[in-house]
C-alpha cells in the first residue's frame, strides 16, 4: 500500500437507509472496495431527528463498510438533502481594468468574490457554491476566462445554503465516529453526477433523484449544475397513500408498493385483483390492481409536477436537449421514466450505472454514493489543482495529531 | 473605485463548524478509534525517542571506545585545532599546538583526550578545558583561561629568576601571551612561602583576600593602585592584616576584615591630609577602625633619604624574592 493512499467513506445517511462505500484513492484512481449498509433510524426526511439512534446506524454501517475493506476509512464525504436546504442565484460583473481590456486573474477573482457575497440569514450556511459559466460582454466561456479579450466580465453563482443545526447534527454523526468530514456535497449533485455524462450535462438535463423522504433534482446547463433542490416528498409517501387509501398497514403497502406500484395506470380491467401476500394464509387479501396503480401513479405525477413547478423558468424543454434522468429507490417504480416524460415534455430514462461499477452496486440505491465518491475525489482534486504541497512530513503529523 | 480594493463579505460556509466533540458524545467506536489514533501518535512517539536515544547511544559508544570507528575516520591525521577561550583570554592556537604538543600524522582517534586535557590544565593559566573530536580532522579544545592579579619572583633549580603570576584562586602559572605592559602594572606579592605540589606549584592561600583589595583599589582609587608596588600576605594568617608597600616606601595596613572600599576611602582622606607634611610617611594603618595611626620616618633619615635621593635617580623598591630551592641556593631571602 502506498503511503499516499486515502481511505475515502462516502456516507448517505437516507431516510430509509445509510450507506457506506469506501474507495481507495491512490491520486490518479479510485478504487470501490468496500461496502457497509443499515436501515435508518432517527432521521425523517433526511434530517436527523434523534441522535443517538442515527449515530447507531451510521457508524454500524461505517463498521461494516471498514471490515468489509478491510482498512481504515481516513475521511468521510457526506451527501447532504433535506428540506431545510435552498438556493438563490447572485450573479456579479466587473469592467475588465487593463488598458488592452485582456482579462486577468485579478478581475476573475474579483467578479467571483463579488458573485458569492450575498449575505445569508441567521443561522444559514453556504453547502455550496455553484459557478455558473462566464460571459464576456455577454458571451458565454466555458472554460477560464482569462487572457481574453473584453470590456465586461460577468458570473453567477449558484448559491446551495443550509440550516446550520441541521448540518452540525449530520457532521457530529460522523464524528462521532472520530472521522472527519472532509466534503458535504449536495446530494442531488452526487447523484446527477453519476447518472448524467459531460455531454448530457453540455446540452441540458434534469437528473431527479427519487429517495424515500426526499426527492433531490439537479438541473444542468452548458455543462454545470445550474439549480438545484430538495422536494420534502419521497417513496414513503406513495406507501403512505396506499396504506390509507387499501386500509393497510405501512409493511402491507411497501410490499404492494414495490410489486404492484406503478407511476402510470396500465391495468384496464378494474376486476383483476392481486393477492396481498400470496400465501393464501389468513389474513391475505386482494386488491384491484388498477387501484393500486391509480394511487401511486397519482402520487408520482404530484411528485414530477412539484419538481417541475419549483424549477420554474429554470426548465424549458429547450434548455433540456438531453431530457429527464431519474434515479433514486423510487425510481424503480414501473413507468416512471413514462411518467416524467409526459410531465416534462421531454424524453426521459432511468439512470444507469457505468459499466465499470461492479454488479452489485448497479442498484440505484447506490448512485448517490458513488457519485458522492467521484464527485467529492473531482471536487478536491479542483481545490488542490495549482496549490503547491508544502511541509508534506509536518502536514502529515498535524493530521496525525489533530486526527488524535 | 480599483477592483483590488473590493472587500467583499464571504458568508459562512459548512466549513465554519467545529467538527471536534468530546469523547463522551462518541460511540464506542469512535472512542475506539479515537483510543486507537493516540496510541499511534504515542507510538510514534515512542519510536522517535527510542531512535535519538539509540543514536546517542551509538555515538557515546563510539567516543567511549574509539576501535569501532571506521578504519576510515582513523586514518585521517589531524588537521585543524579550534581553540575557543573566554573572552579577556590570551591565548591562541599556536600555544595549543606546543602546549598539546602531538606527533605528527596523529590521527583524531589515536589521541587521548583526557591525557592531553591533564596537560592543559597542567599550565596553570587554564582553569577549564574540554576537548571535542570534530571528525574527520578537527579537534576543538573549549578553556577557560585564570586572570592574573598579582607577580611574584621566583628563582629556579637552575638559577634561573623567572617571574610568575598568581590568580585570584591562588593559582601560579608562567603567564603566555600577555602584554608585559600589563604585566607590569600588577603588584608583586610576598610574604608567603611558595612550594611544589605534583610537579607544579601549590596555590597561594590569602590571595583571594588579596585580590578583591587590589580590585577595589582597581576600580576606586585607580591612583592609588598605581603607586602600589608589592602586597605582603605575612600578617594575614596571624593578624588578618595585608600589608601593602608603595613605590614611596610607605607601607599601608589593610584589615583583612574590614571594608576595603572604606579603609581605601580612610587612606585617600589620609594622604590628602598628608600632602602637606614635611616629613614622609613612614606607615600607615588602617585596620583599627576609626583610629588611623600614622607615623613618620624620622628626620635624621628623612634628611639623608633626601640627600640620597637627591644626589641619584630615584629607584623604585626591587621585587621580592623568593627561592624554591633554599638548600642550593644561598640563603638570601629578601625581607620587605
Amino acid at each position: 500500500m502506498s503511503s499516499s493512499t486515502t481511505f475515502i467513506g462516502a456516507v448517505e445517511i437516507g431516510t430509509s437507509k445509510t450507506t457506506v462505500l469506501v474507495g481507495e484513492h491512490n491520486g490518479r484512481e479510485l478504487a470501490i472496495i468496500g461496502r457497509g449498509e443499515c436501515q435508518s433510524r432517527g432521521v425523517i426526511k433526511g434530517s436527523v431527528v434523534d441522535y443517538k439512534a442515527a449515530s447507531e446506524c451510521a457508524h454500524a454501517a461505517l463498521e461494516q463498510a471498514e471490515r468489509d475493506a478491510g482498512e481504515r476509512i481516513d475521511l468521510v464525504f457526506l451527501a447532504q438533502t433535506g428540506a431545510h436546504l435552498e438556493g438563490f442565484y447572485n450573479e456579479a460583473s466587473v469592467s475588465v481594468k487593463a488598458a488592452d481590456n485582456m482579462i486577468d486573474a485579478d478581475d476573475i477573482r474579483t467578479v467571483c468574490d463579488l458573485a458569492r457575497s450575498k449575505e445569508l440569514p441567521a443561522g444559514r450556511m453556504v453547502v455550496h457554491n455553484i459557478r455558473r459559466p462566464f460571459r464576456v460582454d455577454g458571451r458565454l466561456v466555458p472554460g477560464t476566462p482569462e487572457h481574453l479579450v473584453g470590456q465586461r466580465l460577468e458570473v453567477g453563482y449558484w448559491t446551495v445554503h443550509g440550516q446550520e443545526q441541521r448540518l452540525a447534527d449530520n457532521i457530529h454523526v460522523i464524528r462521532g465516529f472520530n472521522l472527519e468530514v472532509r466534503e458535504l456535497v449536495l446530494a442531488s449533485l452526487a447523484s446527477g453526477h453519476m447518472i448524467t455524462s459531460p455531454e448530457e450535462r453540455q446540452h441540458g438535463v434534469l437528473a431527479i433523484d427519487l429517495g424515500a423522504g426526499t426527492t433531490d433534482y439537479a438541473l444542468y446547463r452548458d455543462g454545470a449544475a445550474h439549480t438545484t433542490g430538495v422536494v420534502s416528498v419521497g417513496g414513503t409517501h406513495l406507501t403512505n397513500d396506499l396504506s390509507i387509501g387499501l386500509r393497510l398497514t405501512e409493511n402491507q403497502a411497501e410490499k404492494l408498493k414495490l410489486r404492484f406500484g406503478r407511476a402510470n395506470v396500465v391495468t384496464k380491467d378494474k376486476a383483476q385483483k392481486v393477492w396481498l401476500d400470496g400465501n393464501f394464509a389468513i389474513g391475505d387479501r386482494q386488491f384491484s390492481q388498477q387501484v393500486i396503480e391509480q394511487i401511486t401513479a397519482a402520487r408520482a405525477v404530484e411528485l414530477l409536477e412539484v419538481v417541475k413547478k419549483k424549477l420554474g423558468n429554470a426548465f424549458t424543454p429547450e434548455t433540456c436537449a438531453s431530457g429527464v434522468v431519474l434515479t433514486g429507490g423510487t425510481a424503480k417504480l414501473g413507468g416512471l421514466a413514462e411518467t416524467a416524460a409526459r410531465v416534462f415534455g421531454v424524453p426521459a430514462h432511468l439512470g444507469e450505472t457505468p459499466t465499470w461499477v461492479s454488479e452489485n452496486l448497479r442498484d440505484p440505491g447506490y448512485h448517490t454514493s458513488l457519485g458522492l465518491l467521484y464527485y467529492g475525489v473531482a471536487a478536491q482534486a479542483e481545490k488542490n489543482t495549482g496549490v503547491r504541497r508544502r511541509g508534506g512530513f509536518l502536514t502529515g503529523m498535524k493530521r496525525l495529531f489533530a486526527n488524535a | 473605485m480599483s477592483q483590488s480594493l473590493v472587500h467583499a463579505p464571504q458568508a459562512r460556509s459548512w466549513r465554519d463548524i467545529p467538527q471536534p466533540v468530546k469523547p463522551r458524545v462518541m460511540s464506542r467506536g469512535g472512542r475506539w478509534r479515537l483510543a486507537a489514533s493516540l496510541a499511534r501518535v504515542l507510538a510514534f512517539v515512542a519510536v522517535v525517542i527510542v531512535v535519538a536515544w539509540g543514536a546517542w547511544e551509538v555515538i557515546a559508544a563510539l567516543r567511549a571506545n574509539p576501535s569501532n570507528m571506521p578504519a576510515a575516520a582513523r586514518t585521517v591525521p589531524v588537521k585543524n585545532f579550534v581553540l575557543k577561550t573566554n573572552a579577556d583570554g590570551v591565548l591562541d592556537a599556536a600555544w595549543l599546538r606546543s602546549a598539546l604538543g602531538l606527533p605528527k600524522g596523529a590521527t583524531l582517534m589515536e589521541l587521548d583526550l583526557q591525557q592531553l586535557r591533564a596537560r592543559l590544565l597542567a599550565d596553570g593559566q587554564v582553569s577549564v578545558a574540554s576537548l571535542t573530536r570534530n571528525f574527520p580532522d578537527t579537534l576543538e579544545v573549549r578553556i577557560a583561561e585564570r586572570a592574573p592579579v598579582a607577580r611574584l619572583q621566583a628563582q629556579f633549580g637552575d638559577g634561573a629568576e623567572r617571574t610568575l603570576l598568581v590568580a585570584r584562586d591562588g593559582a601560579v602559572f608562567p603567564g603566555h601571551g600577555y602584554d608585559t605592559a600589563r604585566i607590569e602594572t600588577l603588584p608583586w606579592l610576598a610574604g608567603f612561602k611558595l612550594a611544589r605540589a605534583g610537579g607544579r606549584f601549590a596555590p597561594i592561600e590569602g590571595v583571594n583576600v588579596a585580590a578583591d583589595l587590589l580590585a577595589h583599589a582597581q576600580l576606586d582609587t585607580p591612583h592609588l593602585y598605581a603607586a602600589w608596588q608589592v602586597v605582603s600576605l605575612a600578617r594575614l594568617a596571624s593578624d588578618r592584616e595585608i600589608e601593602v608597600q608603595t613605590k614611596t616606601g610607605t607601607t599601608v595596613v589593610f584589615g583583612a576584615e574590614g571594608d576595603f572600599a572604606v579603609q581605601l576611602a580612610k587612606l585617600d582622606f589620609q594622604l590628602e591630609l598628608l600632602a602637606k607634611a614635611t616629613a614622609p610617611v613612614a606607615k600607615i594603618n588602617l585596620a583599627l577602625g576609626r583610629e588611623v595611626p600614622v607615623s613618620f620616618v624620622a628626620p635624621l633619615a628623612a634628611a639623608s633619604n633626601t640627600t640620597a635621593s637627591a644626589a641619584k635617580p630615584a629607584k623604585t623598591a626591587p621585587a621580592p624574592f623568593i627561592s624554591l630551592f633554599p638548600n642550593s641556593q644561598s640563603q638570601t631571602k629578601r625581607e620587605l
